[in-house]
């Protein structure tokens, strides 16, 4: 991983000293091994880490000689200071490194051919680079039970352990969850949680990265592969909107296992993962999987291969005397959405395309306000977050957010109807659901009074309530230098906006019968938000054409079902949240019968007798680069290894892309709709994932459970215009009262049946279904 | 010299050649000895208890110059224990076609587990018979060659 902190040698304030007889020089502050490191000189370390804190010393590794000061010092926490002279490879210097390394390899078991780190380990590399060769150590070493599980997901080998405090740190300083300690002292200490329960967190998986030596393994990837057995394709997460920068480890044209990135992506992710986005991938090739095409016509339903079922899907989009309707998906990648728009124009000529997602008009001018990149936030003095539980649902956010706070003394202000993931180091500001814009109006307040303010703000809750979006587009341009992120909810909704994709037009054109077939790209819309009013218009004759990779409500009834392969198996490109375009990559081969979505989308073109002038994605996404202003001049040349930012909308980005304007009325509850990675469909497919599996719930404060007169072990029905759906109840403190929270994107699609379509404010009448 | 000597010289040889055991073999009736440290058909090993030497480490396969072998371990358990260690392979494949004998993947072997034995009859009438199982390698090569004693000569 990233061992070393990043070093401007152009920076202000340069220091000059000397290193191994060299004049060098660092900003003033840096420590010792980030300035070596940066001039070529590489000093051993363990336990420093500069993305989990200031350092600690704990593995007395980088012990390196600086004259003028008594015995070796650890030049992971010396800072550089002007003149001061630093050897690294005197005799005494090499003698301390070598001393080191023997003691913790003492107690190290030399088990290395069973040990998953073997081969990727720091201890052995530097072992192999700065020891000694020979142990004059031939006791008996220590003994501990192994392996023991810290979580389902995560194997505890204590006798590996060589308490660098890497992963205590990151559960204390980064994660903030306060879990894992350090018990016993001496030969005894070992890692364990302060309870002694398992560690069962958010961003657990983070310490097996960190760890630099094999004593934290996962437990899914135990045995499975050593690492001259793999190849690592850099890629980009597609479960969140975020994209973090991963690296898919491949095994025999399988994905193993994904981990951060070894030169983290400062800008996005900053190296840390999910565990939703580490361990999510093993959901992808389940029961679920699409396999094989589908056809259904009047002699029943068949399986059949690739070519059949296009030619199928051809006659079915052809044999329309109507206009045909596009829709894509959340996960749609950008390269997709543009043959789509070409065929719009070409082959199925005067069709209507839209993306299942939330209307771009309310928040356009928010949209169109000065723009940050989530490393913004380390810097900011002012962390405001406006709606939502970023925690939940963009994840990778909270950990910055959390750094600002306990590194850098940023204020930290959630507004909202919850406290959410955050409630511990912030200041929470409650904002009924339908009353954000009196609580922003406070907000610019705050903001016109500091420096550097950051405002996140979430995409669902603010186009429910426009005013208050208006509201706070004027509250972050008043102040020149503040700064927004859209906590978004689509995982590429803003590469289909760059496009010009609406979320609004399809499903009214299709109430109104103006639309003679259905072509879905990764997309579900009977389980999507106003499923109900969905599953009705498509209740006629006409035919779908579904390209999706899982089995899903609108594949079980489509006319034509084409698999294809999903984003850890295809090239394509996602915009994430923050609008920076960043490249997937095709890892596993994927099943058989399943071709990559832009594959069938030209090969429906060329069905269609309109064929587009590319064959890859990578020629269709730099045709698309020349033809959308929103995307323009992107290739994957310009993409690179981490992504390149996309310019901001306009103003007036897709002014027609709105919901029709109404109040949710005063009757029943406000239904909110949270999202969250942990309890969506990616992740319950996920067997890894399994301690996170919890049922969909109407969840309630303690004061309306009491006004309904429920309890916790209850079910009741939610009734609103839009649908209806049963769910047991679950009270949890600190909610807005007269609300009801429900889960989205869960197995039963409960919050999306009552939702409107187009994802505006609704009210929901409770009635206690059964009682136990 | 006169070409008579030469001639005489020449048939010298020959008739002392005639009167000399053959060096040729009657192969396959009468098979080379090998020397003590021949590379030949690799052999796993097990424990007298039956457990295997290898634990699947994969040091071969890194070791392994012409990428013949494979190996995919897994956990041992209490009700399936395979080998000693943690982790045993539970495919261990060596493709004869591909290797070279060059003995990399006993040298790199924690474990003694694995070595070079002395078998070099190894052809087979289809290339897929060539990839060598865990099972096949567990067990001895059906076809030995006789060893080389000390200062043999053939």
């Amino acid at each position: 991983m990233a061992d070393y902190a990043r070093v401007d040698l152009d920076a202000e304030n340069q220091v000059t000293f000397e290193l191994n007889g060299r004049q060098v020089s660092a900003p003033a502050g840096t420590m010792l091994v980030d300035a070596c490191y940066a001039h070529g000189v590489e000093v051993p370390i363990f336990c420093y880490e500069p993305r989990i804190g200031p350092p600690v010393g704990a593995c007395r590794m980088c012990l390196v000689e600086v004259e003028g000061m008594r015995g070796l010092q650890t030049a992971c926490s010396t800072p550089v200071r002007p003149d001061m002279v630093v050897r690294t490879d005197s005799p005494a210097a090499k003698d301390g490194q070598e001393g080191v390394l023997e003691i913790l390899l003492m107690n190290h078991p030399l088990d290395c051919p069973v040990c998953d780190k073997g081969g990727e380990c720091p201890l052995q590399d530097r072992s192999f680079k700065f020891g000694g060769g020979k142990s004059r150590f031939f006791e008996g070493k220590r003994h501990f039970p192994k392996p023991l599980e810290l979580s389902s997901r995560i194997a505890l080998d204590q006798e590996r352990c060589i308490s660098c405090f890497r992963c205590v740190r990151f559960s204390q300083e980064v994660a903030q969850d306060g879990q894992l300690t350090m018990q016993e002292r001496g030969v005894q200490s070992q890692i364990t949680t302060f309870s002694g329960d398992a560690y069962e967190d958010r961003f657990t998986g983070n310490i097996i990265d960190v760890c630099p030596v094999g004593a934290l393994t996962s437990i899914p990837y135990r045995f499975v592969a050593r690492p001259w057995d793999i190849t690592n394709t850099p890629s980009v997460c597609g479960l969140c909107p975020v994209g973090c920068n991963t690296e898919l480890t491949l095994r025999d044209g399988d994905v193993k296992r994904v981990t951060g990135r070894p030169d983290p992506n400062y800008e996005v992710e900053e190296g840390w993962l999910c565990d939703v986005g580490r361990w999510g991938f093993d959901g992808d090739g389940g029961i679920t999987r699409l396999t094989r095409a589908i056809v259904r016509d009047a002699n029943g339903e068949r399986h059949t291969d690739l070519t059949d079922a296009v030619a199928a899907a051809t006659v079915a989009l052809r044999g329309a005397s109507k206009p045909v309707g596009v829709l894509l998906g959340a996960t749609a990648t950008v390269e997709e959405a543009a043959i789509a728009l070409e065929l719009a124009g070409g082959a199925l000529a005067g069709a209507r395309v839209a993306r299942l997602g939330i209307p771009a008009a309310p928040l356009a001018a928010l949209r169109a306000t000065p723009r940050a990149q989530l490393d913004e936030i380390e810097r900011a003095d002012l962390v405001a977050v406006v709606g939502g539980d970023p925690g939940l649902a963009q994840p990778i956010t909270e950990l910055r957010m959390r750094k600002a706070v306990l590194r850098n003394g940023a204020r930290l202000v959630t507004i909202g109807s919850r406290p959410g993931t955050l409630a511990d180091v912030a200041t929470h500001v409650h904002a009924a659901p339908g009353a954000l814009t009196a609580a922003v109006a406070e907000l610019a307040a705050q903001i016109g009074a500091t420096g550097r303010p950051v405002v996140l703000w979430d995409e669902a809750e603010l186009a429910a309530e426009p005013a208050a979006a208006e509201a706070l587009a004027e509250a972050v341009s008043a102040n020149g230098a503040t700064r927004q992120i859209e906590l978004g909810a689509d995982v590429n909704g803003a590469g289909l906006r760059a496009l010009g994709i609406p979320a609004t037009g399809l499903l009214e054109a299709l109430e109104a019968g103006e639309l003679g077939a259905l072509l879905t790209v990764r997309a579900d819309p009977r389980s999507a938000p106003g499923r109900v009013a969905w599953e009705a218009a498509l209740e006629g004759d006409v035919p779908v054409v579904a390209l999706a990779t899982h089995a899903d409500r609108t594949t079980d009834a489509a006319t034509v079902v084409i698999p294809v392969q999903s984003l850890l198996e295809q090239e394509g490109t996602l915009v994430s949240m923050t609008g920076r375009a960043q490249r997937v990559r095709r890892g596993a081969e994927g099943p058989a019968g399943a071709a990559p979505g832009w594959e069938v989308l030209i090969a429906l073109g060329h069905h269609l007798g309109a064929p587009p002038a590319y064959r890859t994605a990578s020629a269709a996404l730099a045709a698309a680069g020349g033809r959308y202003a929103g995307i323009e001049g992107l290739t994957y040349d310009a993409m690179g290894v981490g992504g390149v930012e996309l310019p901001r909308p306009a103003a007036d980005h897709l002014a027609a892309d709105a919901g029709p304007a109404r109040a949710a009325g005063s009757d029943g509850l406000a239904l909110v709709a949270t999202r969250d990675v942990y309890g969506g469909r990616e992740a319950s497919r996920a067997p890894a994932l399994a301690a996170f599996h919890a049922p969909a719930a109407a969840t309630v404060s303690p004061a309306t459970a009491a006004a309904l007169d429920v309890t916790d072990a209850d079910t009741v029905t939610l009734t609103s215009p839009y649908g209806a759906a049963s769910l047991p109840v679950r009270i949890v403190d600190g909610l807005s009262d007269d609300a009801v929270f429900v889960t989205l994107g869960t197995a039963d699609a409960a919050a999306e049946a009552l939702m409107p379509p187009d994802r505006g404010p609704v009210r929901v009448g409770v009635s206690v279904e059964a009682r136990r | 010299m006169s070409l008579l000597t030469e001639q005489l010289k020449g048939f010298g040889i020959t008739f002392r050649t005639m009167l000399r055991k053959p060096i040729t073999l009657g192969y396959p009736e009468n098979k080379t000895p090998v020397f003590p440290r021949f590379r030949g058909r690799h052999r796993l090993w097990q424990y007298e208890d039956g457990l295997e030497k290898c634990v699947g480490c994969s040091l071969c396969v890194a070791a392994c110059p012409a990428d013949c072998i494979r190996v995919v371990a897994e956990d041992n358990t209490e009700e399936h224990r395979v080998s000693a260690g943690e982790r045993f392979a539970r495919i261990y494949e060596i493709n004869m076609a591909r290797c070279i004998f060059c003995g990399y993947c006993e040298v790199a072997c924690p474990f003694d587990a694995i070595t070079l034995e002395h078998s070099y009859e190894l052809s087979e009438r289809e290339r897929s018979s060539l990839i060598y199982t865990k099972d096949m390698l567990l067990a001895e090569h059906p076809k030995q060659v006789p060893l080389r004693t000390e200062g043999q000569r053939v």
